[in-house]
């Protein structure tokens, strides 16, 4: 066990301690995605002494990411470097007493239970279940895929999402199937509902804004994900009576802060994933599936099970506008994008689907599509 | 849904096919020869009644030497790999194909190129998209041990002159493989009257039975297992158990174990039985003329509209059913999207693993749209497709 000297001031906390500090330290977290929520996560959780972080992202970092993306600098983009790994090695400078496992990979049904349950890490931490699930996704899939894979094992997840002005965060302390998790047993408040019992379905592709079409401001994301840094501090050092019940909703340029109550959403629905303990996303039944299509350079995007209803190109059209020429008619959508200096077409049927033309590879298609479509 | 993609393979699937395969799986899913009880026997009773079947059908000269296989691909694995592989060592044998090849055959040739196994002549097609037997003999060496053509262009759907080039390479003493993905079950294949040495054919296409069956004729003029003192022996492309004769220590020297190792997708073929039978019930010559009289209203509506431009011949006689073209201004993957999301109508766009077809006819690498219809198929089906296209284009 490293020295405690470094955690003074946050072992000086109510019902934190020398205690808290050591579970701190005992602790390994999953950090789902590493753009602007994920790097300020890994950034104050390698700071306050978390032993283990897991950090994945299929991404590379871009200029555009700086303004935000606090680990990260041009020497990075300059270099090409993947964002799991530049977020380890800025880390390895922070806190060396904190095992980084870095993963560049797409997070999906295949992969999502093996990062959980210590399938990538190595040495002490190997084959170890993960504590806690921080999220710090772009896109729905994943959180839902985050969110099965947490109730299925009995992780705690914290959701948190940031676009435009806008924020909110939430965390999920599952209900387990033998009832005996920490939260759910002797004085606990008890478990939370799962964001499924919440949203039941994600928006239908397109639907929602992206960082990349809304943009975003900085302070928005790091104060969401701040917020999902206390959430997890509390849930490691085994504060779990102080874990919010509630939903964080803030608009920084409406100036509202509020705080849903969404307690009895387990009570009053009949969730697929918490009360039916049906993984669908984990089964690979609902999400995206990707097929590289013979000949072009190019990517078919599709989802699995149809949003129903049809998209609208209006809408996207104008939104996707400010990156490139758009035509639209009744059959499809086409936008020509430069996404961190590389061309894309990117072809857009009613029913959500996509072409990504520009690539073979599917991960990058898949970063395209939640950029600039968001699912 | 509006199926146009039998190219691919045949939907829906003959009647029966599926109370056929469900049937065997329910109640007769021994594993064949294997054991001696009469489960095994009767699973073995049903796969030679098949073998029989098939070989009438193609004319052969002994079921023995029908080889089941997993799909077309398998067959002509197995028949390029055990002709090459027959050749004496320090020889490097001469093989001729043709620019329309699907990748199932380009693909193993130009690998075993690669390795220096072969030399390798891709002979040309015209603008049709005919292959001049005259052209594959011209391509002919002393050193050609095999022709390796399709009968019918998965991308044209024109189809090749196989008895004029199964005599030229008679004639050369050349084996004559003949790929009839798309022609099985829907236009005359005669291993005697073509002059065919190896034929590989699918079992889900136009003989509608399910995927994951195929076969491959081997004729008698193939090096085979009794060939030891011959120049080699056309070997196994893969070895394994084979239900009988355990005993020898490498394959048993016996059509059709011989190519056959491992348990056989009795399933399938269950269901392919019941595709052949219905096939049987059809001069092929009708089936085929729907066909075609279907693709010959696709291409009427699509000529003179400068928008559309149909690969290979306009006259609908000389083709399967498959008709590929491109859409002005717009890729072949939208376009079958569009068919596909809008339309509900599937067809098929791209390359159709066939390459270098798309690039003898300018449509590399973009590819175009392949409409495949097929024995169920309708005239409705395919003006719905017109007007759709139309749609999208105006």
């Amino acid at each position: 066990m490293p020295g405690l000297d470094r955690y003074h001031r946050q072992m000086l906390l109510p019902g934190f301690g020398e205690e808290g500090q050591k579970k701190l330290l005992g602790s390994s977290a999953l950090i789902v995605g590493c753009g602007a929520l994920g790097t300020v996560i890994a950034n104050m959780l390698a700071r306050a002494g978390v032993g283990h972080l897991i950090i994945v992202d299929r991404d590379f970092i871009e200029m555009t990411n700086l303004q935000r993306q606090v680990l990260f600098d041009e020497s990075d983009v300059a270099n090409a470097i993947p964002k799991a790994q530049a977020a380890k090695n800025k880390i390895a400078g922070i806190n060396s007493d904190v095992t980084v496992t870095a993963v560049v990979e797409d997070v999906n049904h295949t992969n999502m239970e093996k990062l959980a349950l210590g399938g990538y890490s190595q040495g002490q931490w190997a084959g170890k279940p993960v504590d806690v699930i921080v999220d710090g996704v772009d896109n729905f899939e994943t959180r839902y895929l985050a969110n099965d894979c947490a109730v299925k094992h009995g992780v705690p997840y914290v959701y948190g999402g940031a676009v435009g002005t806008v924020g909110a965060s939430y965390a999920v302390l599952p209900h387990t199937e033998k009832g005996d998790a920490a939260w759910e047993a002797g004085e606990a408040s008890g478990a939370t509902p799962c964001l499924r019992c919440i949203f039941e379905q994600a928006p239908p592709p397109g639907l929602n804004p992206t960082c990349d079409t809304a943009g975003v401001i900085g302070p928005a994301v790091s104060i969401v994900s701040n917020y999902q840094v206390a959430e997890t501090l509390k849930i490691l050092t085994g504060n779990l009576d102080r874990v919010s019940p509630t939903m964080l909703n803030l608009d920084l340029w409406g100036n509202t802060f509020r705080q849903f109550k969404v307690a009895k959403a387990y009570d009053v629905g009949d969730c697929r994933c918490c009360k039916h303990r049906e993984f669908e996303f984990l089964d690979g039944k609902f999400g995206s599936s990707t097929t590289t299509l013979c000949g072009r350079n190019a990517v078919q995007i599709t989802n699995k099970e149809a949003a129903g209803g049809k998209l609208d190109f209006t809408e996207i059209g104008q939104r996707l506008e400010a990156h490139g020429t758009v035509k639209v008619n009744k059959f499809m959508l086409r936008a020509d994008i430069t996404d961190n200096g590389e061309p894309y077409e990117l072809t857009l049927f009613t029913d959500g689907r996509a072409i990504v033309k520009g690539t073979k590879h599917a991960n990058v298609a898949k970063g395209v599509y939640a950029k600039y479509v968001g699912a | 849904m509006i199926y146009l993609d039998n190219a691919a393979t045949s939907f829906p699937k003959a009647p029966g096919v599926g109370e056929a395969t469900a049937a065997f799986i329910a109640n007769d899913a021994a594993n064949p020869g294997r054991a001696g009880h009469r489960m095994a026997v009767a699973a073995e009773q049903a796969l030679d009644a098949l073998r029989l079947k098939l070989t009438r059908l193609f004319n052969g000269a002994s079921h023995e030497r029908m080889v089941f296989t997993l799909n077309t691909t398998d067959a002509l694995n197995i028949a390029i790999k055990g002709v090459v592989g027959a050749q004496p060592a320090g020889v490097v044998p001469h093989v001729v194909t043709t620019v329309l090849e699907h990748n199932s055959v380009s693909r193993p040739l130009q690998a075993l190129a690669d390795q220096g196994a072969i030399t390798l002549t891709r002979v040309d097609c015209d603008d049709a998209g005919f292959v001049a037997p005259a052209d594959i003999g011209a391509a002919l060496t002393d050193a050609t041990v095999l022709v390796a053509m399709t009968h019918a262009s998965n991308v044209t759907g024109t189809i090749q002159d196989a008895a004029a080039v199964g005599t030229l390479c008679r004639d050369r003493d050349v084996l004559f493989l003949l790929d009839a993905a798309q022609t099985a079950g829907v236009v005359t294949v005669d291993i005697e009257a073509m002059k065919i040495d190896l034929l590989a054919f699918p079992g889900h296409k136009s003989l509608l039975g399910p995927t994951g069956t195929g076969a491959l004729y081997v004729g008698e003029r193939c090096p085979g297992p009794g060939d030891a003192a011959a120049a080699g022996r056309f070997a196994p492309f893969r070895e394994g158990g084979t239900g009988g004769d355990s005993s020898t220590p490498t394959q048993p020297a016996l059509f059709p174990y011989y190519l056959e190792g491992g348990t056989p997708n009795t399933v399938g073929l269950a269901g392919l039985a019941a595709g052949v039978d219905h096939v049987l019930a059809t001069p092929l010559a009708e089936v085929l003329a729907h066909e075609q009289a279907l693709c010959a209203r696709l291409i009427d509506a699509l000529s003179g509209d400068d928008r559309f431009r149909v690969l290979g011949t306009s006259d609908p006689a000389r083709r399967v059913g498959t008709v590929s073209f491109t859409v002005a201004g717009f890729d072949a993957p939208d376009v079958g999207s569009i068919l596909d999301d809008s339309f509900e109508i599937a067809v098929r766009p791209g390359l159709h693993c066939s390459p270098y077809a798309h690039q003898r006819f300018g449509t590399f690498p973009d590819g175009a749209v392949r409409v495949s219809p097929g024995a169920f198929s309708t005239a409705n089906e395919i003006d719905q497709l017109v007007d759709a296209l139309r749609a999208i284009v105006e």
